[in-house]
């Protein structure tokens, strides 16, 4: 445990990595910058922790020693909505991230970021800036385009998306910034974080009921 | 010693065909003797008690006494007609009967008197007078005409050839007890040619119509020929007398040469012989007859006859029984044997007429016509048989044909399958060398430069940043194995957050600039290769101007330049504010060897992709630009 200091005291993190070397450093990257971070190695003390009292920002790996970070994922968005919770990977790669998302992650952490790039990507979060990378982007905006095989990669319902919030994200899987995208799309910058955050929103399956629901109307299952 | 062989060889199948020969003939002289004796059985008569055998005859204003069946000259003018006078009883009791004179064979017309009065002249009737034909006459005698007791009866014979007169026996009695033996006879020569003459023409039009479908097999056409002529002789008949048609009607005698030329010529096309020119010599004797005979009118067509149509049938028939045992002997022909056995039956048949013309048996029944007209209504019979039978192979052909398209399609499938499962492997091998080559060109030697330097036991930033380019590294490889689409849009997307995470601990600011709308035109043949060498020519100018230029800003300028042709050519610029190169030109120089190992890293990369490179690099800065080919290279020119 790190104790913090300054304004940002009130922000609690709790950081799930199994990995001792890489939980050290992201525990030193964000403690330096104030936030007040709670480290937890297994599934199992992830829980215990939760059970504790609920952290602001969930930063989690997601394979762990007892279990997976998906679960822990699903079980924190059921139970603490008002919680950002966010992926820690090592490649950024779709297979872990998408998976969190529809799970209830709103984006994801490298783990060998820079320490200062680790401490604005976890206030950014709060800050309520969901960020989402060009390859992300690129993966969910592929998933839009109607294709007759099954693509590979995790199941993805981007059904929900508006025209407007797909030509985001083909804007940020081209490299355009905000400020472009808004520029092209005659949006307010200030705008655009929110489409993403909504973007996150709509690719969460929030509850069984309503996967079977996505389901019907994806024609997976026939009534 | 092979000769030695072959003679007794050769001397067996000689026996054998010996051998065969002698059971054809056998078996042809069986059905020869068959025949007479089905043609020596007469044809049932009415009762003896109203025969008249006994007349008197009148020719040439003499009278003699005569007893039928009798034959007389070949010709008489029609006012010197022989004239045939009897008397006959007819009893009281039956008065209230009606009775009937019956002729039942005559040549060439008959007219009939009772007491007197003229009661029936077949020369009205056009079938009675074909002397081909055994038409019989029945005439009933009116009663008011005939007395109780004797009654005189005369017949005039008219003759006018071809062959001589003839005149069978003689019967008047009550018509119920002589009609029936009227209506076998009328039933077995005037309805039954009828009937297969009806049978000819419809199998003259079966086999005109597969002869027009199939010019190949004349045959078919020979044979329609026949049957359409035998049809025509059959049913074009014109009454006696000169009338415009009656020209036309001689010409119909010339059809029986022509029918026995067409029927040889069948013959021999069926056995297998190819059609020669001097086949037409066969339609000689009756194209003589037909011009003759339209020429010079009836006499000459009567003296024609006899020495031209009667030696051509016989000489048809001879030919065709020769040809046919040859076939059917060496080919084993069956249609042949069968052809054979018709014309053994035929020839029998003509022979015997031939004797009843020159008077040699006592009998005036010609059965050569009926025969022939029998066996041409079975030679279409078994053509159109065997027509169907073929077709029916030809089903079953296009069945099998279809079984073995399906298995051919199936086998063909697996095979392609098999084929598509190699060039998956082969894809897959290709794709996991390319992985090793770039795995080996960057992973694998940061991963070596980690272990180096961590053995040297200093240098701790060394190996973080080795071990950092290394991460990036891989990320790059799963990145570039990504479908893009050839859009290298979507790839530069993602190096722009990487570069902007490398550069930001330095401090230095990432200009994005895309000055075109759509960024870099797509290129469909864009590999994952071309990706990873163009985003490692990005990194290094990248790590250049950050590293050894100490540059504060750099510029990255994606556009679309405009070519002559209409398409656009890809151009992406690295620019920085650095202090610039100080190298030369011939790649030596105080920067150091690394910088310059890293430009012809560069060159290399650019050149294996067909992208032009330009550099330029002066006090004020450095400036990369990539000229994207208008098409990259489908193979790696650098491992090829």
């Amino acid at each position: 445990m790190t104790t913090s200091s300054g304004q940002t005291a009130a922000t609690s993190i709790l950081l799930v990595e199994d990995d001792a070397p890489t939980s050290w450093r992201l525990q030193d990257a964000l403690g330096k910058a104030g936030y007040q971070v709670r480290a937890a190695g297994t599934l199992g003390e992830a829980r215990a922790a939760l059970a504790e009292s609920a952290p602001k920002v969930l930063l989690t790996d997601l394979q762990l020693p007892d279990g997976h970070g998906v679960d822990l994922i699903r079980e924190t968005r059921a139970r603490f909505p008002e919680t950002e919770i966010m992926v820690i990977s090592i490649l950024g790669d779709e297979e872990s991230v998408i998976s969190a998302i529809t799970v209830g992650a709103t984006g994801y952490l490298l783990k060998d970021a820079f320490p200062t790039d680790i401490a604005a990507t976890v206030r950014d979060l709060v800050a309520g800036h969901s960020p989402i990378s060009a390859s992300i982007a690129r993966f969910i905006v592929r998933r839009t385009q109607s294709s007759v095989e099954p693509p590979p990669g995790p199941p993805l319902n981007t059904a929900k998306l508006t025209p407007r919030e797909i030509d985001i994200l083909w804007g940020i899987a081209k490299g355009f910034s905000y400020a472009e995208i808004a520029g092209h799309l005659g949006l307010s910058k200030q705008t655009v974080p929110g489409h993403i955050k909504s973007i996150y929103r709509k690719l969460e399956v929030h509850t069984r009921g309503e996967a079977v629901f996505e389901a019907v109307q994806q024609g997976l299952i026939k009534l | 010693m092979s000769e030695a062989l072959a003679s007794p060889v050769a001397a067996g199948r000689r026996r054998r065909r010996a051998s065969r020969l002698a059971y054809y003939l056998l078996l042809q002289g069986l059905i020869a003797a068959l025949c007479v004796l089905a043609l020596r059985q007469s044809l049932p008569q009415p009762p003896a008690q109203y025969r008249l055998t006994d007349f008197g005859m009148s020719e040439a204003g003499a009278e003699h006494a005569v007893t039928l069946p009798l034959f007389t000259a070949s010709h008489y003018p029609p006012d010197a007609s022989p004239r045939f006078t009897a008397q006959f009883v007819r009893p009281a009791t039956e008065a209230g009967r009606l009775w009937s004179v019956f002729l039942p064979r005559f040549t060439n017309a008959v007219e009939i008197s009772v007491n007197g009065v003229v009661i029936h002249d077949s020369r009205r009737d056009p079938a009675a007078n074909r002397p081909d034909r055994n038409t019989p006459q029945i005439a009933d005698i009116p009663s008011p005409l005939l007395r109780d007791g004797v009654n005189d009866l005369a017949i005039r014979l008219f003759v006018w050839g071809p062959i001589p007169g003839f005149l069978d026996r003689v019967w008047v009695g009550p018509d119920e007890m002589l009609r029936p033996y009227y209506d076998l006879r009328t039933t077995l020569f005037v309805t039954l040619p009828v009937v297969f003459s009806a049978w000819q023409v419809i199998l003259a039009v079966i086999l005109g119509i597969m002869w027009v479908m199939r010019r190949h097999e004349p045959a078919y056409g020979v044979l329609a020929a026949a049957m359409a002529m035998g049809f025509l002789q059959a049913f074009l008949q014109t009454p006696m007398g000169e009338t415009p048609l009656s020209r036309l009607n001689v010409v119909l005698i010339s059809s029986a040469p022509l029918e026995s030329a067409l029927v040889l010529t069948f013959a021999m096309l069926l056995a297998g012989l190819q059609w020669q020119r001097w086949w037409l010599l066969f339609f000689v004797p009756g194209i003589v007859l037909a011009l003759g005979s339209l020429i010079g009118g009836p006499p000459v067509s009567r003296a024609l006859f006899p020495i031209l149509a009667i030696p051509m049938v016989g000489l048809s028939l001879l030919i065709m029984a020769i040809v046919s045992a040859h076939s059917a002997l060496r080919q084993h022909n069956v249609a042949s044997f069968l052809l054979g056995c018709a014309v053994t039956i035929m020839l029998t048949c003509w022979i015997v007429d031939l004797l009843s013309v020159f008077q040699i048996v006592p009998n005036r029944i010609f059965t050569s016509r009926l025969s022939y007209s029998a066996m041409l209504v079975a030679i279409g019979a078994g053509l159109t048989w065997r027509f169907a039978r073929a077709l029916n192979q030809v089903d079953g052909f296009a069945g099998r044909l279809v079984t073995q398209v399906r298995e051919a399609e199936e086998k063909l499938k697996a095979s392609f399958a098999r084929e598509e499962e190699r060039a998956r492997a082969a894809a897959l091998g290709r794709e996991r060398a390319r992985l090793m080559r770039d795995l080996h060109d960057g992973l694998g030697g940061q991963l070596v430069s980690i272990v180096a330097l961590s053995e040297r036991g200093s240098d701790s930033a060394g190996i973080g940043d080795a071990a950092r380019a290394a991460l990036k590294d891989l990320r790059l490889v799963i990145d570039s194995m990504d479908d893009i689409g050839g859009d290298l849009m979507l790839a530069l997307g993602s190096w722009r957050e990487r570069a902007m995470a490398q550069l930001r601990p330095h401090g230095i600011a990432l200009d994005w600039q895309i000055a075109t709308a759509q960024g870099l035109p797509v290129h469909p043949e864009l590999r994952p290769w071309h990706v990873i060498q163009i985003v490692r020519i990005l990194d290094e100018a990248l790590t250049n101007a950050a590293k050894h230029a100490q540059a504060r800003r750099i510029t990255v300028r994606i556009e679309t330049m405009a070519v002559d042709d209409g398409t656009g050519r890809g151009c992406i610029t690295v620019a920085d504010d650095g202090k610039g190169f100080e190298l030369a030109a011939d790649g030596g120089g105080s920067a150091g060897s690394k910088a310059a190992r890293g430009l012809r890293n560069m060159q290399n990369r650019a050149a294996r992709c067909g992208i032009e490179l330009g550099l330029s690099s002066a006090a004020s800065g450095t400036c990369v630009k990539l000229q994207l080919p208008h098409r990259f290279p489908d193979s790696d020119a650098a491992t090829t």
